[in-house]
């Protein structure tokens, strides 16, 4: 079960420096996996659409948004003071309790 | 960032071994020996400032800004920096003077090799916190001062804001810190310089830095506040005559350029004119030593909730965040093509840029005004100010 060890979950701190955040992510031909590629500020899905397409329109055949504040990070190396350090044998206890 | 008084009046600086990879022609001690291979990384450690500019990129607040990286994660960011050979850390804000662990910061990076500076509007700098600052290891000090008292302080949005910065810049220059001032040229201030330049010379301040405005943050909201193309030509050769006035005169005054790298060449051309085709050439071999506009390249920007980007400039996109992955990283994932295409961007260039004679050193200028206007960061920058025979390629 290594691969359920020494994983934390990234504090949910917000990153909307400017404006809401939104993460951008790019394929650029049909047989290319998905790619994070930054993220954009924007206070709505529209105006972030037209940021990220000026800026990778040209290098995509693909261009997904997902507002930064409801994706759940999860990290082996996270520098965050606020990660929350998850354990697996009680995950696998309230998995096990619920089923 | 172009230094005037290096290329016009041959000023020997500290910074030409990073600018120029020119330090063996320098008697100073360097930066760095060698030609800048990291970028210098601008962190705005706060988002809270106590004063409000129109200008402001960082759009500022009053109130500080929750996620702010604290003390520790800031410590293992500038681990990163250290380990990946970043030369030095712009500490700036908000105002970053309203943290308490400023001192600590600075002294963290100076042990750990990276040259700490500062950008501060100068004004809650006392005799006391410029000892702490120069004694924690801060190797230079900014500070902001935007026109004549009365045009500065309605630009800051506070009374009384030039006579505290002023105060400030005392403080600092008692204490023994190096230090400079930072002026952003718009159509409204453009017309104080040479008067604050004199005002802040009687003061003892020797280096000056001028800002093309960039159209980040709230500076994006006062685009009708930059120079035309034409007053902006202007604005430079001002700052030429009045550097090289200064240095007919004995006083080593340093200048420097920064944001519109349309500048260099008009150096060249300005030499050419004023001085001489031997010297032009010589500024020329510089400035291409330079490597023209650093968008993504030599200089990155990480803002207080730890988001990377591209310049300080540059706040609406961001690269990833130092609390996901180190900016070592960010910094060297050249599978995003954004970075990728600005850092090869010769063959991206369009419009007058394509074939623009001066394209080698001044690479397009800004990316982020390119893109504000035409939706377009490869398109030319809306700020050149370069006349079409200056540009024509040459036969």
């Amino acid at each position: 079960m290594a691969e359920q060890s020494n994983w934390s979950r990234v504090g949910e701190q917000p990153r909307d420096a400017v404006d809401r955040e939104w993460e951008v992510f790019v394929r650029s031909e049909t047989t290319d996996p998905l790619q994070h590629v930054g993220s954009v500020s924007a206070p709505t899905i529209e105006a972030a659409r037209t940021q990220a397409t000026a800026l990778f329109g040209r290098y995509a055949t693909d261009l997904w948004l997902c507002p930064a504040a409801d994706v759940r990070r999860y990290s082996r190396t996270t520098i965050d003071e606020r990660a929350v350090s998850i354990d697996p044998a009680k995950e696998r206890d309230e998995r096990g309790h619920s089923a | 960032m172009i230094s005037i008084s290096k290329l016009l009046c041959g000023l020997d600086a500290e910074g030409d071994g990073l600018r120029y990879d020119a330090a063996g022609e320098s008697a100073k001690p360097q930066i760095t020996d060698h030609k800048q291979r990291r970028p210098v990384v601008v962190w705005n450690l706060t988002k809270q400032c106590n004063l409000s500019c129109s200008h402001c990129y960082a759009a500022a607040d009053t109130e500080t800004a929750d996620g702010e990286l604290t003390t520790e994660e800031g410590r293992r960011v500038l681990d990163d920096l250290a380990d990946y050979g970043v030369p030095v850390v712009l500490f700036s804000g908000g105002e970053p003077l309203v943290r308490d662990d400023l001192p600590e910061l600075i002294e963290y990076a100076d042990a750990s090799g990276i040259r700490p500076v500062l950008s501060t509007n100068g004004t809650l700098v006392t005799p006391d916190i410029a000892r702490e600052l120069r004694e924690a290891g801060l190797k230079y000090a900014g500070i902001s001062v935007d026109g004549l008292p009365e045009r500065n302080d309605a630009f800051r949005g506070r009374d009384g804001a030039f006579d505290a910065a002023v105060r400030g810049i005392r403080a600092c220059l008692d204490a023994g810190l190096k230090t400079g001032l930072r002026y952003t040229i718009t159509e409204r201030n453009a017309a104080d310089l040479p008067a604050v330049v004199a005002l802040l010379h009687d003061e003892g301040v020797d280096r000056f830095c001028f800002y093309h405005l960039d159209y980040g943050g709230r500076g994006a909201g006062i685009v009708d506040a930059d120079l035309s193309p034409e007053e902006k030509r202007a604005a430079v050769k001002q700052l030429c005559d009045l550097t090289r006035r200064y240095h007919d005169h004995d006083d080593e005054i340093e200048t420097l350029l920064v944001g519109n790298y349309a500048d260099a060449a008009y150096l060249v051309e300005y030499a050419r004119e004023h001085l001489s085709e031997a010297r032009a050439e010589r500024i020329d071999d510089y400035l291409r030593r330079n490597g023209g506009d650093p968008t993504g390249e030599r200089v990155a920007d990480i803002d207080y909730q730890g988001n990377v980007h591209l310049t300080q400039f540059w706040q609406n996109y961001s690269l990833g965040n130092v609390r996901d992955r180190p900016f070592s990283a960010l910094w060297d994932d050249e599978s995003n093509p954004l970075l990728r295409a600005l850092r090869s961007r010769e063959q991206r260039l369009s419009g007058r840029c394509a074939d623009c004679q001066y394209q080698n050193i001044c690479r397009g200028a800004s990316r982020l005004r390119a893109l504000a206007v035409h939706d377009d960061p490869f398109a030319p920058d809306p700020q050149c100010y370069l006349r079409e025979d200056e540009i024509a390629p040459t036969v």
